[in-house]
């Protein structure tokens, strides 16, 4: 029975040890924002927080991240600088990757607001099959710099 | 294998368009419109919903895919109702022939970069009548002469005076009203929206978690079903072990359904482990033991029954070009929720193709129109794959054995291996060039699956399939003696739309066989092709585009190259330039892209650069690293790790010019797309010499870097 700590709520969970992480959220707990893309890790639609690190929840058994901090796209509340700047920047297209695109994005910024492009390439692994990459580079500096302005 | 001379086709094609009939229900019919159809007391007609508190709901009858469809047609109600933009909202119109598009010859769906083109007048007349009709309300109130009410965002202004009324307050006074037949529309000068560039409306829900896409859909009692089609196309289920998938903890019913079988659980990750339990074996099938060197083969064969053209000119070119079968790979995969009752069905579904869903809901549920609903969801991409119902009736067919909703999700693996795929095509040249280089005949053979012969066949009543020669049938280049032979070739696979249809590998094969005339001949491969347009301003117009914003011409670094093209579909001409680096070991590096596009008409000029920067990188994946082949009959890749899509890293950074040429309006969403190829391949010739006549690029040993 995981006891999972998810956007600052702790649920009981009656389900499978081995039981994705985002077939949990969205089936077992009805959070609907983290998306099924693959199944295997590659394309980054099911990015969710835990304890702090981008990760790909459609590969993590639910059993590996009890009692860590999981935060989805619904924890990162409505005024989230990354999400300020993904509206600014009009980044979404169909809008499926995005909630992965955030999340990987806030994670990156969260350890270093200054990432250099090979660093933001390499983490923001995420697929768009939408093509919005254009969108994406300029959302990711812009969020950057509303993060230091917030701190400021 | 059909042959066909060009006049035929020409001819064909044109009738084709005229003899669609399906201008039903398209035309503005203003007391047609002020029917109830929604079924609200609060409704203007069939597209405007106002609310006492003045929100205002606007009938969405696209569907909404990431081309910004629900605020460019938004866009244009608003702005000849003068609504309030803050006020507005939107929803997916239901299935209703009211909601055809007038481009649209196959009934209601989104589909062929028409929505605006369609739209535009109709949801211009609907605005100007609602504003009239909301004037007229107005001047009843106040017991003057409607001349002296006017509107301006969400109000009715009483002309000399402080005075005035929210839409709110006056809706269901207008609402009464007779809708106007002929309302006057703005002039082009007074708009407040057309032609800005508008924040989409729907994308806020997109940054949070909360827009609804059809995977997301939830219901009471709601049960989570994925199922596995036989890998070899038409194959049948031989046997599987039901006892086994029983035993999974969730799995409720294993059910066969066409081609395939289904397991239902009480969440989809069970019923993916059910069945891996159900261990099925499937055999038979259309396609058994097919190898992709069969399908070129047969593509060669029927290029070799056409034959070539001798050509006699001061220079022949005579190259033969390649594409292979590709998937549109969705990021949402394919997924529906049906509930069928004995005398109710309601289906919620990501689809492209409304008019089809309903079609397929009343077969499986056996009930009449009035009795089915189809709920347009957000779409996680279509490109074409979401015109299909394959998935629909699936979830139609497990909920009716149920009787109970079911949620259908197709894993990655299905999606890619289950496809309706851009056709595997090849091409042929032979080109005469004149003593200045510039080419006097133009033959051109292609070899190419049709699409419409699932929807049309026997093919033989059109001989050709206008979606497999459209970009090759008209170009834009003054040729005198211009060929185009067409073979259908059917290896079995099935093949179906790819975001621009035939120009995905038309253009790639004109415009890179008219960039090779350009270096044969010695000549500049832009100005090449800028007189060969002689007389064609639009054309040249975004070539010149293009070559200005690129500083086409410039002394640009060692093993860097530029490439160009220009193509026309959907009645938008575009064209686009790229810059390139080749290094070692195949090492390619996308610098920076540069598109103009004509679409005579902007709506929203944010939309449209979304859509060029969107398209062209979608383009730049095919040609990279995309292909589908076929090994003992089944389909090779399975998922991302073999279908590589482009990501952040590899992609250009790319600038996007609008012209608007005030000519009729064209289509967006498919533009882009064909330019990709092409400029890439001419780019890369530019920076190497070397010359890619089949894609994908990986097989040439290309990396991105």
């Amino acid at each position: 029975m995981p006891l999972l700590k998810i956007n600052g709520t702790t649920h009981q969970l009656d389900v499978e040890d081995e039981m994705p992480l985002l077939w949990v959220l969205r089936d077992e707990l009805g959070m609907t924002g983290t998306k099924f893309g693959c199944g295997i890790g590659q394309c980054g639609a099911c990015t969710v927080h835990v304890n702090g690190e981008a990760v790909r929840s459609c590969s993590l058994p639910v059993f590996s991240v009890q009692g860590k901090e999981i935060i989805t796209i619904e924890g990162l509340g409505e005024n989230h600088p990354v999400q300020k700047a993904w509206i600014e920047e009009q980044v979404p297209q169909c809008g499926y990757c995005i909630s992965g695109q955030i999340m990987a994005t806030s994670a990156l910024l969260s350890k270093n607001l200054k990432p250099s492009e090979s660093e933001i390439e390499n983490k923001i692994s995420n697929i768009c099959r939408c093509g919005n990459y254009v969108r994406l580079r300029k959302a990711i500096r812009r969020s950057a710099k509303l993060i230091q302005k917030q701190g400021a | 294998m059909e042959k066909y001379s060009l006049l035929r086709r020409a001819f064909l094609k044109k009738s084709a368009l005229t003899c669609t009939g399906l201008m039903v229900g398209l035309a503005y019919e203003p007391k047609y419109s002020l029917a109830a159809k929604v079924g609200n007391s609060q409704d203007l007609g069939i597209w405007i919903r106002i609310l006492p508190d003045g929100t205002t709901t606007f009938i969405i009858p696209s569907s909404e895919m990431g081309q910004g469809v629900n605020t460019s047609l938004s866009m244009i109600l608003a702005d000849e109702m003068e609504a309030d933009w803050q006020m507005i909202k939107t929803e997916t119109a239901p299935v209703n022939s009211d909601y055809i598009n007038p481009e649209s010859n196959s009934g209601q769906i989104t589909a062929g970069s028409s929505s605006v083109k369609g739209f535009w007048d109709p949801l211009r007349k609907a605005g100007a009548a609602v504003k009239l009709m909301l004037r007229q309300a107005a001047a009843q109130r106040w017991r003057i002469p409607v001349e002296e009410c006017s509107a301006r965002s969400g109000y009715i202004y009483r002309k000399n005076s402080i005075q005035k009324l929210s839409y709110g307050e006056i809706a269901e006074a207008a609402g009464k009203l007779d809708i106007p037949s002929d309302p006057p529309l703005k002039k082009s000068k007074d708009y407040n929206l057309i032609g800005r560039s508008v924040k989409r409306i729907d994308i806020p829900s997109k940054t949070n978690g909360s827009a609804q896409f059809g995977i997301d859909v939830r219901l009471p009692e709601m049960t989570y079903a994925t199922i596995r089609q036989s890998p070899v196309f038409g194959g049948e289920v031989m046997s599987y072990d039901e006892a086994a998938a029983n035993k999974i903890r969730g799995v409720k019913k294993v059910v066969l359904i066409p081609n395939g079988i289904a397991v239902i659980a009480d969440n989809t990750w069970r019923a993916k482990r059910g069945m891996e339990a159900l261990n099925v074996k499937f055999n038979g099938g259309e396609t058994k033991g097919l190898e992709s060197k069969q399908i070129k083969a047969e593509l060669i064969k029927a290029l070799d029954s056409e034959g070539k053209t001798s050509t006699e000119a001061f220079k022949v070119l005579d190259i033969e070009y390649e594409v292979p079968y590709l998937s549109q790979a969705a990021l949402e995969p394919m997924n529906c929720t049906a509930n069928v009752t004995e005398n109710s069905c309601e289906v919620w579904v990501p689809t492209q193709f409304q008019e089809a869903c309903m079609d397929v809901a009343k077969e499986i549920s056996e009930l009449d129109e009035e009795q089915i609903k189809i709920y347009t969801t957000y779409i996680g991409g279509g490109f074409g794959r979401r015109g299909e119902t394959d998935f629909v009736k699936q979830s139609l067919i497990l909920s009716k054995e149920l009787g109970k909703p079911v949620k259908v999700t197709w894993m990655r693996e299905e999606d890619i291996q289950q496809g309706f795929y851009r056709p595997a095509s090849m091409s042929r040249f032979q080109i005469g060039l004149n003593k200045d280089g510039f080419p006097v005949s133009w033959n051109n053979q292609l070899a190419s699956p049709s699409i419409l012969k699932r929807f049309f066949a026997p093919m033989a009543w059109f001989n050709v399939d206008p979606l497999s020669t459209e970009g090759a049938d008209e170009i834009p280049y003054a040729i005198e003696d211009f060929n185009l032979d067409y073979t259908e070739v059917d290896s079995g696979v099935p093949v179906g739309f790819w975001h621009s249809v035939g120009s995905s590998f038309n253009a790639f094969f004109i415009e890179s066989a008219i960039d090779e005339s350009a270096h044969l001949a010695g000549h500049d491969p832009l100005l090449y092709r800028m007189k060969l347009l002689a007389g064609k301003a639009r054309f040249q117009k975004v070539l010149d585009k293009v070559a200005e914003k690129s500083q086409w011409g410039r002394e640009i670094p060692k093993g860097h190259g530029l490439g160009v093209s220009l193509h026309k579909t959907r009645g938008s001409i575009a064209a686009a330039a790229i810059e390139v680096s080749t290094g070692m070991k195949g090492m390619l590096k996308l610098h920076k892209a540069w598109i103009a596009i004509d679409c005579g008409k902007v709506i929203n000029p944010n939309t449209i650069r979304a859509q060029m920067e969107g398209g062209f990188t979608f383009g730049l994946s095919a040609a990279l690293g995309e292909q589908i082949t076929l090994k003992d009959g089944m389909v090779e890749q399975s998922n991302f790790h073999d279908y590589p899509i482009l990501r952040l890293k590899g992609s250009p950074e790319i600038s996007v010019e609008i012209i608007e040429s005030g000519n009729e309006i064209g289509g967006v969403g498919e533009v882009a797309v064909p330019l990709a190829a092409p400029t890439l391949a001419n780019a890369i010739f530019s920076s190497s010499g070397k010359r890619i006549r089949s894609l994908p690029m990986s097989n040439h040993g290309i990396i991105i870097v």
